[in-house]
């Protein structure tokens, strides 16, 4: 299941945590929205990568690798951070909440929705931490 | 800076005084520069309520200047609940105005000899009969004031009936509900028989260099529209944190016996967004907007309730009806008191009631049942008219609690009510409220947002785990100093600026070269110099304390088990600070380094 970040492999690898992890399924079990990331190219990402997971009720119904933004224009949430942060977050050297609080990952979405489910964001973080073997 | 008009209520005389040039270097403005001109007369003898007590209105060089979140000024005495230094700031629009007046500051001393209100009309001054206002509520007084004077564009500062009747806590308003609420400044305004203060001015405001601060004014607001934390505030107010903290196990329940919530999505900032809100409201020039307006059943438009109010009359007292949160914080408001005072005060009625400490005989019949939405109302109703047990109770909850023997029950610090921010969830609240210089205050250092993750790396805040101990010691002072530095120019605590950018606008507005570092100096210098008034006024190591109830672990919620190690955060604390580990006062070496070598020679001769 587990994956060097970035790939493809790698996101598959996290929609199968989050359809299998008891905790992650448990906790988000009223989430409803799906999440464009944004990566800014920084490092030894050359350029900006994107990818999709539309999240429903504990589960992940789909993956999309290097989408366009385009062909998703209205996610619940488009979240964008530059490579490094998002390594950072990965590795567990940058707090979600400080990254966040601090807006090294930018949030355009509804701020409520995210707020109330604070404890379902850091599960994810959690299984996207647990996929994650090494940072590219 | 333009001086400050002294004006002695006993006389009736007043004067314009200017300030040294080199405290407006080493202070800035605000509460920094207001502690320095008042250090010598707050004495320990000095009886807040008497005509001798100062009570200084003050604004920052950025105030009225558009910046980020700087329509604020800050009001400056000594606590009456406290006996200890205070301030208590304040948005609206009323500090720009007064800026817009010709005047950095009104000093105020004396005791007028009936109800009077102050009319400053640019540089004209007129002292007013009040007799016909007293005993109006806080939004009354501003209309009828406003309509006197025939000046609709004037803004006015009032207390409401508690800081008539000198409850403690009484606090002052302004504008659509904008509080000074804590430390009681409300009851030093009625004690001199202060009732408002209506300021209009035309002058352009002060900036040293505008062409350089107008392009920074910009950015900064730019980057402050987009920061996640404004969105929040924006959307949800200050109490979309509500979620977050009690998650945490940082709010605290049942008068701070509980740091579980069930009903935590009732009093959310999101419900309030999704059911009751109509419109947001900002203060001068503030882009953030974390003000509410909501409607009721009957449909008018009315201010909605920030955190503070919200948990205080909600989670605090086991009410989870939003609607009767509302109504509780505006009755509050009309009163003119600090509703996180009024409701600790409240709680520690219920929680004396339960344990059988105080019974009906007490309070005259009334059953005090946890969430019973109609006794606290009838509690706020006896403290704002001081009436029955409300008598008691106004006068804080340290007054309150010793009346029945039982001061260790209340949840308060050197006479100040604690926050709604839990030390057992956000261990860093226990140095902020034991040593803040005005008692258990949440704004002197808001480090509950450093352990939610809000870090500031280029100022040297890091991230340290929320139940980490004295290992985060000099980080809270560090965080201290810097929110000094915003209590100084009053900015709002809100405003997630960046600090180059912060001391690039500072330079600006006031022709400083500073670093970032020389501005944490100023902060610095400042909180050592609150320090010393305090220890001038009495207090020493023994009173840098939490309450017995912040010492005992939470039996449920997210952090269920965990007590904050004062001693040895304190031990570290001082350490950091320099400050001398057996009196707790500021070193000689430490004052001296700060360039306060008079406070030294004070404190250590």
């Amino acid at each position: 299941m587990a994956a060097i970040f970035p790939s493809e492999e790698w996101l598959q690898g996290l929609e199968r945590k989050l359809n299998s992890d008891s905790r992650y399924s448990e906790i988000a079990k009223n989430w409803e929205g799906d999440l464009l990331f944004l990566i800014e190219p920084d490092g030894n990402l050359n350029e900006r990568l994107t990818f999709y997971l539309d999240l429903w009720h504990g589960q992940c119904r789909k993956v999309k690798y290097k989408p366009t933004p385009e062909s998703y224009p209205s996610p619940a949430f488009t979240l964008t951070a530059s490579y490094k942060n998002i390594a950072a977050i990965l590795l567990g050297k940058l707090n979600p909440m400080t990254a966040m609080m601090t807006s090294k990952l930018k949030v355009k979405g509804s701020m409520g929705y995210m707020m109330r489910n604070v404890p379902t964001v850091l599960d994810f973080v959690r299984c996207a931490q647990e996929v994650t073997t090494e940072i590219l | 800076m333009q001086p400050l008009l002294k004006i002695d209520l006993t006389t009736g005389k007043t004067e314009e005084y200017r300030i040294p040039e080199k405290w407006e270097k080493d202070f800035l403005g605000g509460a920094s520069l207001a502690a320095r001109i008042l250090y010598s007369s707050l004495t320990r003898e000095l009886d807040p309520l008497s005509p001798e007590a100062p009570l200084l209105f003050m604004t920052g060089p950025m105030t009225g200047t558009s910046g980020p979140t700087t329509g604020r000024f800050v009001v400056c005495g000594k606590g009456p609940a406290t006996g200890l230094w205070a301030e208590s700031n304040i948005g609206g629009f009323w500090g720009p105005e007064l800026r817009a007046a010709g005047y950095d500051g009104l000093w105020i001393t004396g005791k007028a000899e009936g109800p009077v209100y102050l009319w400053l009309n640019g540089d004209r001054l007129e002292v007013r009969s009040a007799v016909h206002l007293w005993g109006k509520n806080t939004y009354t007084t501003q209309e009828r004031v406003k309509e006197e004077i025939g000046e609709k564009s004037a803004r006015v500062c009032v207390i409401g009936p508690a800081g008539e009747k000198q409850v403690l806590f009484a606090s002052i308003m302004c504008d659509h509900g904008r509080m000074a609420g804590r430390t009681g400044m409300g009851a030093v305004m009625g004690a001199k028989n202060l009732k408002a203060i209506a300021v209009h001015g035309t002058n352009q405001i002060p900036v040293f260099d505008l062409a350089k601060y107008a392009p920074l004014r910009s950015e900064s607001n730019r980057v402050l529209k987009q920061d996640n934390e404004a969105k929040v505030l924006r959307e949800l107010g200050t109490a979309g944190a509500a979620n977050y903290s009690e998650y945490m196990g940082a709010m605290p329940v049942k008068y701070y016996t509980h740091g579980s919530f069930e009903n935590v999505d009732n009093i959310s900032g999101a419900k309030m967004t999704e059911t009751i809100l109509t419109a947001r409201s900002a203060c001068q020039g503030c882009v953030i907007a974390c003000g509410r307006v909501v409607k009721l059943g009957d449909k008018a438009k009315r201010k909605g309730p920030e955190y503070e109010t919200i948990i205080g009359f909600g989670p605090n007292l086991l009410n989870d009806n939003l609607e009767a949160i509302v109504d509780l914080g505006e009755l509050c408001d009309r009163y003119g008191m600090d509703t996180i005072s009024t409701t600790n005060t409240i709680g520690l009625a219920f929680h004396l009631f339960e344990k059988g400490i105080i019974t009906k005989e007490d309070t005259r019949g009334i059953v005090l049942n946890w969430g019973d939405v109609d006794t606290i109302e009838q509690l706020v109703n006896l403290i704002g008219r001081r009436e029955g047990i409300g008598d008691l109770m106004a006068k804080g909850s340290r007054r309150f609690g010793a009346h029945f023997n039982a001061e260790e029950e209340a949840v308060q610090v050197n006479g100040l009510e604690v926050a709604y921010h839990d030390p057992r969830g956000v261990s860093g609240m226990a140095l902020s409220y034991a040593t803040s210089p005005r008692g258990a205050c949440h704004n002197q250092s808001d480090y509950f947002f450093v352990d939610w993750g809000h870090t500031h790396e280029d100022l040297g805040i890091t991230y340290f785990d929320r139940h980490a101990q004295a290992e985060k010691a000099a980080n809270v002072a560090r965080h201290q100093d810097w929110r000094t530095v915003f209590n100084s120019i009053v900015m709002c605590i809100f405003a997630n600026t960046d600090p180059a950018l912060q001391v690039k606008l500072i330079n600006a507005a006031c022709g400083l070269d500073w670093t970032v570092e020389d501005m944490l100096n100023a902060g610095e210098r400042a909180w050592n110099l609150k320090r010393a008034i305090n220890n001038r006024m009495g207090l020493t190591r023994v009173d840098d304390k939490l309450p017995k109830a912040l010492l005992e672990p939470f039996p449920d919620g997210g952090s269920a088990g965990f007590m904050p190690d004062l001693a040895n955060m304190l031990s570290a604390y001082y350490e950091a600070r320099g400050w001398d580990l057996e009196t707790g006062k500021p070193s000689r070496e430490k004052l001296s380094q700060l360039g306060l070598e008079d406070v030294a020679i004070n404190l250590w001769g």
